[in-house]
């Protein structure tokens, strides 16, 4: 490094490329060391922490998946226990909707949305670092008190008074409801680091009617965050407090409900799905472009349709609770409205079927997994229907038809784009390309063996399976289908492991990619792969929707920003005009430690309600060292 | 580093017995724990070897002390001593223990009756239900709260739950002791 080049207050404008290059690598780039590691606020490495550890969270869920589908190949099986077996599907529940669903869609805005919008670093990426190692807290919480033989055993949702004081002995119940405290605590915070990102964070030029669709549906979910999470970590207090202090939330014979849980529960939970899909959603719209080789047909019914989706997404949630004995009125508007989802999820369908129709499709594996997703999506979009009626959902609730549903719904809503995603974005993240033929085995695998897996179950759900049920007897007509099913259920698992061991091959010895190997449109591939630690050397100016496509022979950049600190720009909301130079927070340590304090608070609260007190001393000392002023006055931060 | 090891083996041998569920105890197991050995006036004495060596389940695991808990109102208990604070039987939330605070003469009061009026249940409990039940009646009437004890019912609440340690709350002295030799135990 030059440093006589670079003093005080030196502008990018005033340097050669290379000497930019070095310059704000010196200012950006994380230190190695273990220390350093800890201390990073760089949103790609978080990012991709965040990828791995969600990732390692749906293995250990397939895991459980496998052990189900083994015991329930048979009639009478004895390969695991009643007691064991509640844990397991609970587990299994909460471990893919809350470890691995939710944290994996942050993940990947964590690390592609600062990047799809042209800017240097999330914003407040100090928050975000917490955000990950609050996540990864509670992940091991749920799973260390699993094999502890403390995992939780009341399903997913956790009804009251099932979970509450009288029936859920032991802590089993409060691990449940903590881990939601850390999912939703972290979640939280990546929503917020979002909206602020995509709303203030934005390249120049890049108005409303040019954000990227992925960021747009990011941006949709951020608020589907911000509406929904606070619901579910209001009920899960409610319950520790129930349980712990002897509160009478959920008692009805003291003036609580018992339906009261229900409500705040799907309150959040019907949102969930949508938080689980948009992302997806986004993701679909990013590949068929890019792959279609045009721009996406009707950008402003996308974009609608994002928008209704997730407001109608906090008006559906009581079919969830169709037989719980509510009003007839209630209903029967809650029947019209989960059928209103249909439109919005139409238009896109169209939209994209459209786009892939004028194009000219490459048969890529990402696209390969985005026919699949449209495929399986619109069979449970089908099914999805059909339990929005009351009549049809009293007779197949609690059945296995419910979970062929919403298999179907959520594999194939959202980790058939994400699988797709990751496949499209692995160049980016690793600057290696995935496996093509391996590729195709991959989608072949996961998507026959899926559908094989949760067809089948439609029809034991109509035949009366219930769902959560740890045998069952030989003669009830249910184990030619079931044994199928856990045939089918390893072609789904081979091709999962197939993925994972062409991503850790890849990861090391796949082709080099390009900075752009798919011809894409969108900024991320604007920059090298994988990106600099500053990720754009000059800020990018963008002139329409697919800047890429557009201005083939060199991008417009903006300059004029200083090198010697973290600094990026702050745009207008509407128009994305220019308005400040912000810096951006360096390194830091405090995050884990503040981390690291939170985790033994909650830990501890399960166990005294004294915790909240007490526990709460360590995460204001930890708090104080993250904001301890540092002499220097805002703007030179 | 190797203190980190061990703290967590110790939290996870912890963990492991505070909420295993044994559903169903090995007949030879449950015959041993029928074997208590009691002081010839029927007050304390040793609970048999096997009760050491399953490190005390019936006290700390909170799936027993629960199931003692839903064993209480199944059997009846309440008839005579409410929720625990006594009616036509004493209470368990006072502080006294005509027959001492010992698992073993819990046991035995539930086994093999009392005078005035506590009948036995040998005949109408298995051996591992009775235990679950001595342990949690131990668990009502103790000072201090133990963490895997069960919470309050759904149910109008009479009294603290047994996990805020209701007997601490409700100590009393009471009048005159029964009989000279007993104070309120420790």
């Amino acid at each position: 490094m030059t440093e006589s080049v670079i003093g005080p207050d030196t502008r990018d404008a005033e340097l050669e490329r290379p000497l930019v290059d070095a310059a704000l690598e010196n200012t950006w780039a994380t230190a190695s060391g273990f220390w350093s590691a800890l201390a990073t606020v760089d949103h790609k490495i978080i990012g991709r922490r965040y990828i791995l550890t969600a990732f390692a969270f749906l293995a250990l869920g397939g895991v459980l998946a496998i052990l189900m589908r083994l015991q329930l190949a048979r009639p009478e099986a004895r390969l695991i226990g009643p007691d064991r077996y509640n844990q397991i599907f609970t587990m299994h529940g909460a471990n893919m909707m809350f470890l691995f669903a939710v944290p994996v869609m942050e993940a990947m805005a964590v690390y592609l949305v600062p990047l799809m919008v042209g800017t240097r670093n999330i914003a407040f990426p100090r928050l975000n670092a917490f955000s990950y190692w609050i996540y990864l807290a509670g992940g091991l919480l749920l799973w260390v008190s699993f094999v502890l033989d403390m995992g939780p055993d009341v399903g997913w949702f956790a009804y009251v008074p099932l979970s509450g004081p009288q029936y859920g002995a032991g802590k089993r119940a409060d691990i449940w409801a903590q881990m939601i405290t850390f999912t939703e605590l972290s979640a939280l915070a990546v929503a917020v680091e979002i909206v602020v990102t995509v709303f203030k964070q934005r390249a120049p030029g890049m108005t409303l009617d040019r954000i990227p669709l992925f960021v747009w549906s990011m941006l949709v979910t951020a608020f589907l965050v911000i509406l929904a999470m606070p619901s579910i970590m209001v009920a899960s207090t409610s319950l520790i407090l129930d349980r712990l202090v002897g509160t009478h939330f959920f008692n009805p014979a003291e003036g609580g409900d018992v339906l009261l849980w229900q409500h705040l529960f799907w309150f959040f939970g019907h949102p969930e799905v949508y938080i689980i899909f948009l992302p997806a959603v986004g993701m679909v719209s990013t590949l068929i472009v890019t792959f279609a080789r045009r721009p996406v047909f009707g950008y402003l019914a996308l974009v609608m349709a994002l928008i209704a989706t997730g407001i109608l997404s906090f008006g559906l949630w009581v079919h969830h609770m169709f037989v719980t004995g509510l009003p007839r009125l209630g209903e029967s508007f809650f029947t019209a409205s989960s059928m209103a989802i249909a439109i919005p999820a139409g238009v896109q369908i169209f939209c994209w079927i459209a786009t892939l129709w004028d194009g000219k499709p490459v048969w890529k594996t990402p696209l390969l997994f985005v026919i699949g997703f449209i495929f399986t999506f619109v069979i449970g979009g089908l099914s999805g229907v059909m339990v929005a009626s009351v009549p049809f959902d009293a007779q197949v609730h609690d059945t296995y038809f419910v979970v062929a549903h919403f298999h179907y719904v959520l594999i194939g809503g959202s980790v058939f784009p994400l699988i797709g995603g990751i496949y499209y974005w692995f160049p980016k993240i690793t600057g290696r390309m995935m496996s093509e033929p391996v590729g195709h085995w991959v989608f072949g695998l996961i998507f026959i063996g899926f559908n094989l897996t949760f067809f089948p179950m439609h029809i034991l759900g109509l035949q009366g399976m219930p769902r959560r049920i740890y045998t069952y007897q030989p003669d009830m007509p249910w184990h030619g289908l079931n044994l199928f099913v856990s045939a089918s259920a390893a072609v789904l698992a081979a091709g999962f492991l197939l993925f994972f061991i062409d991503a850790l091959r890849s990861a090391r010895a796949g082709l080099p990619a390009g900075a752009n190997p798919w011809d894409a449109p969108t900024l991320e591939w604007a920059t090298s792969s994988p990106p600099p630690s500053f990720n754009f050397a000059r800020i990018p100016v963008v002139y329409g929707a697919y800047p890429l496509w557009e201005q083939r022979e060199a991008l417009s950049v903006a300059d004029g920003l200083r090198v010697d600190r973290r600094e990026l720009v702050v745009t207008s909301l509407v128009a994305a005009e220019p308005e400040a130079r912000e810096s951006s927070p360096r390194n830091s340590i405090w995050p884990l430690w503040a981390a690291i304090t939170t985790t033994v608070m909650l830990i501890w609260s399960i166990f005294s309600p004294w915790a909240v007190v007490w526990g709460s001393i360590p995460v204001a000392i930890a708090l104080i060292g993250w904001f301890w002023p540092k002499r220097v006055p805002e703007d030179e931060a | 580093m190797r203190l980190i090891v061990l703290l967590i083996c110790i939290v996870m041998l912890g963990g492991c017995e505070r909420e295993e569920r044994q559903l169903r105890l090995d007949p030879p197991i449950a015959s041993a724990l029928d074997e208590v050995k009691l002081m010839p006036n029927g007050i304390s004495g040793a609970p048999p070897e096997v009760y050491f060596a399953l490190n005390r389940p019936y006290e700390t695991n909170a799936y027993n002390l629960d199931q003692g808990k839903r064993l209480y109102s199944w059997f009846g208990c309440s008839t005579c001593h409410a929720d625990g604070q006594g009616g036509i039987g004493p209470s368990f939330l006072d502080g006294w223990w005509y027959y001492g605070p010992e698992m073993v003469s819990i046991f035995a009061s539930i086994r093999d009756g009392r005078p005035h009026g506590m009948p036995a249940f040998r005949d109408k409990m298995t051996t591992d239900e009775i235990w679950q039940l001595a342990g949690y009646i131990q668990t009502l009437g103790a000072y201090s709260a133990k963490t895997a004890a069960p919470s309050r019912n759904d149910d109008k609440q009479s009294r603290p739950a047994e996990n805020r340690a209701p007997a601490a709350i409700l100590f009393d002295q009471g009048p005159t002791p029964v009989h000279p030799d007993q104070g309120p135990t420790p």
